[in-house]
This record gives structure tokens, C-alpha cells and sequence, in this order.
């Protein structure tokens, strides 16, 4: 699949943890270097195919847990093996390293090679009025992990007041805030909802709030959008 | 003298092993043929614990069992500073039981899971996994929030509590049960808090 996909939201790749997650059917793993720069990679180390996950990041490479091997932040390139510490790793010897960048908020991923940018709304989408989101005016909400296929998700959030931008992207143009009790939900401009699929039957909806929800209610809006997410996730798995 | 009736490979006695690390405590361990000498069935364990489960602790002649009753018992009696069990309110003490009970609710499920998949046990395997998955949901979730709200553990804004210790090792090992922490976030970043303790010490499966 050839586009770019979010696969974490930026503030949740921290320096010092490894992020882990999957798209397609493709384990990832998402670490950011201490240059700042972030990476999307096969979670496999090439050496003996355990999990880069549970590795370590140090200064500007990721250490596999099991025998050490290091690999550079952005080629991937093995720098360092301990048990031939005077040779230098063949240029060969790389990580698997996917297309990723960051844009509002997130992280995204691309299994294919891209050299573009993510937009919102998305390129090709189908016409509908929305407001793109403005870098810096943005709140991204906590995303959610749903045991069901993305067409799954997405025909359960089209019963809201939502319009379907493209297979993955999906946006409510404002809440009907009759019967909306919870002012930081009310009166929002656009939400987009970004879907990724993990696997087959494993789907995260990314939700991002197209403003910069006030301190004061930022967290009660966390809590407000997350209950609604949470919603959509159970009543799909049970209609599963 | 402290000894622990202890079991290498059981995510109850880890726990136990790694507060006592954790507090600087020293111990020394009797080690329980719990597979495949069901030794925790023995007649004479069952005189120690008549529930046939591992942990127990003897403090001099002393016995508790129950992995998060001896948690409780070494926070209030081995740690001056009194931060891994606070209990100067009703509801913060409280709100840490309820994790203690949700601990236990990870062991009845995924450790369960665990067993079953790697010592054999009887079990509803897919129940069990449904079970984990709910609890874990329900975890991943709190942290979220916790982070949010500038808390790194479950229970206190600035230190970890026995809270972080009875749920760690279940979690940890989840996989040993076909339990993926893949869809949880920010349970793996708190995982990774626990494991960078000072005195943190590892167990198979946990490093």
C-alpha cells in the first residue's frame, strides 16, 4: 500500500523508549535518535530476528537487546557488532528501515519508499468542505486499539455526522452539540479520524482535534473524545 | 531473617524478590520444586500455607503468604521512607489496595494464560486471553491519562508505589500467554519506567 499512514502519535516516541506497532500486517518499530530525527523499522534485528522493540536507544543508534548489534538512526546501517569489535560491519548489514516523517502530531509510516509530505485532508480525497489542520493548532487525542477490521471502524464512525475523505480518512465537520453536555467537546471546527490498520482485524483510530483545545479543558476534552472512542470501539467488537 | 518460599519462573515470587531489591533488603530463598515436583502441594507446604500457593514469607519465624499481603507487609515494615505503601489518607491507600486486587485480576487471567501455554495447566485459554486483554485495556488507559496529568506510575504523582511492582510482572510475561502489549502504549513506556529502578533486578523472561 503506498501512502503514508500515521503509526504513533509524535509525543508518545520519546527519546529512550521504543515504540512498537504494525501496519498491514508489518511490525514496526518507531524510535527517535537523539538528533530528533524519528524511525520506522521492521521490528526484526537482521542478525537474529528478534524484536529491534525490545532494544535500546543510545545517543543517535538502536542497540538490539540480544547481541548488541547497533544500528544507525535513518539508514539503519549496523555500526557496531561486540563480538568483532575492530571489524566494521559489512555495508549489507542494515535494519530495515521504512519511509517516515512527522506531521501533525504523528508519526507516519509508508511501507513503500516515499519522498512526499502527509496532507490532510488527504490527496485525491473526495470533496467535501474541511478545514486542514494548521501545524501548532492541533490537538491529537489518545488513540484507540480496536479488534476489528478498518471497514469495520470506519462504517461504525459514519454513523455520526462524519464524511468519508478516503479509505483511511475520515472527518466530522462539527458535533451536532445538541444533547452535548461537555463544553470542551462542543463547538469544535473539524476532527479528523485517521485510521490504521494494524492487521487484518486490528485497526487504531487516530483522532486529531483541528485546534488547540485551551489548557483549562484540555484534559476533560481528552476524556470526553477518548469515552466517545471507547464507545465506537466496544460497539464495534460487538457486532463483531 | 527473611525467607522466601520462592519459585524462580512465577511472576508472584518475582515480585516479591524485586521489591526486597528494591528496599535493599537481604534474603535468603528456599526454592519450591513447583514444576514438575508440585512441592507447593506437599504436606508439609500445605502445613505452611494450607492454600498450596507460592510466595510465602517467613521474618523470623513469622509466616505470610499472599504476594501482595508480604508487598504490603515489607513497604510498612522495611521502607523508613514509607513511599512504596503511603497510607497517611484512606483514599490513597485505598485506591492502592484496588490495584493490588487488580493485580491479582492479571494473574487470574493472563498468567493463567501463561501457565497454560508453557507449564500445561487446564484452561480456558481464549477466556483467559479476553480476560487479560480487558484488564490491560483497562491499565493502559489510567497510565495514558496518568501521563496527562504529569504522573509516571499508577498510583503517585512522584514515586512508585507497591501498586507498580504487584501489576509489573504479569504484565511483563503476558507474551509467555499469547498476550501481545503491541495494542498498550503506554503500559510499555511504564514498563520501561519500572525496569530503569535503581536496584530493578530481572527474572527469565523479564530483563
Amino acid at each position: 500500500m503506498d501512502r503514508w499512514f500515521p503509526v504513533a502519535r509524535s509525543e508518545e516516541v520519546r527519546p529512550g523508549h521504543v515504540f512498537q506497532t504494525s501496519l498491514l500486517g508489518q511490525e514496526i518499530a518507531v524510535w527517535r535518535g537523539r538528533s530528533g530525527a524519528v524511525n520506522a523499522w521492521e521490528n526484526r534485528c537482521p542478525h537474529r530476528g528478534v524484536r529491534l522493540s525490545i532494544g535500546e536507544q543510545i545517543e543517535n543508534e538502536l542497540r538490539c537487546r540480544y547481541h548488541g548489534w547497533r544500528f544507525a538512526s535513518g539508514s539503519g546501517q549496523c555500526t557496531h557488532i561486540p563480538s568483532h569489535p575492530t571489524q566494521k560491519p559489512g555495508a549489507a548489514l542494515c535494519a530495515t528501515a521504512y519511509s517516515s516523517t512527522e506531521r501533525y502530531g504523528y508519526v507516519w509510516a509508508s511501507l513503500q519508499p516515499r519522498d512526499d509530505v502527509p496532507s490532510l485532508p488527504p490527496e485525491g480525497s473526495v470533496a467535501v468542505a474541511v478545514t486542514p489542520p494548521v501545524e501548532g493548532a492541533i490537538t491529537t487525542l489518545r488513540s484507540v486499539y480496536v479488534a476489528a477490521s478498518l471497514e469495520a471502524v470506519a462504517e461504525r464512525l459514519l454513523l455520526g455526522r462524519v464524511a468519508r475523505l478516503d479509505a483511511y480518512t475520515l472527518v466530522t465537520e462539527a458535533y451536532d452539540t445538541a444533547g452535548v453536555d461537555d463544553a470542551a467537546v462542543a463547538n469544535i471546527d473539524s476532527v479528523y479520524w485517521l485510521l490504521q490498520p494494524l492487521e487484518p482485524c486490528a485497526t487504531v483510530i487516530h483522532g486529531l482535534v483541528g485546534k488547540l483545545i485551551p489548557a483549562a479543558q484540555r484534559l476533560a476534552g481528552l476524556r470526553a473524545y477518548n469515552a466517545r472512542l471507547i464507545g465506537v470501539r466496544d460497539a464495534v467488537e460487538l457486532a463483531r | 531473617m527473611i525467607t522466601l518460599y520462592d519459585y524462580e519462573l512465577s511472576g508472584n515470587c518475582y515480585k516479591v524478590r524485586l521489591l526486597l531489591h528494591l528496599l535493599q533488603v537481604g534474603f535468603a530463598r528456599r526454592e519450591i520444586d513447583f514444576h514438575p515436583g508440585r512441592e507447593h502441594q506437599s504436606p508439609w507446604f500445605l502445613a505452611l500455607n494450607p492454600l498450596g500457593q507460592l510466595p510465602v514469607l517467613d521474618d523470623d519465624g513469622w509466616i505470610l503468604r499472599d504476594a501482595q499481603a508480604i508487598l504490603v507487609y515489607l513497604a510498612g515494615r522495611y521502607d523508613p521512607t514509607q513511599r512504596w505503601c503511603p497510607r497517611e489518607d484512606a483514599a490513597g491507600l485505598a485506591t492502592l489496595v484496588s490495584w493490588l486486587s487488580f493485580a491479582d485480576g492479571l494473574t487470574a487471567t493472563a498468567g493463567l494464560a501463561r501457565l497454560h501455554d508453557t507449564l500445561f495447566y487446564a484452561a480456558d485459554i481464549e477466556q483467559c486471553r479476553r480476560g487479560a486483554h480487558r484488564a490491560l485495556r483497562v491499565l493502559d488507559e489510567h497510565l495514558w491519562f496518568a501521563e496527562q496529568e504529569g504522573r509516571q506510575w499508577i498510583c503517585s504523582r512522584e514515586a512508585p508505589t507497591i501498586a507498580d511492582i504487584a501489576c509489573f510482572p504479569t504484565v511483563m510475561l503476558s507474551e509467555e500467554g499469547g498476550i501481545s502489549r503491541l495494542p498498550y502504549p503506554a503500559i510499555r513506556r511504564w514498563t520501561d519506567r519500572v525496569r530503569r529502578l535503581e536496584g530493578f533486578v530481572t527474572m527469565p523472561g523479564i530483563f
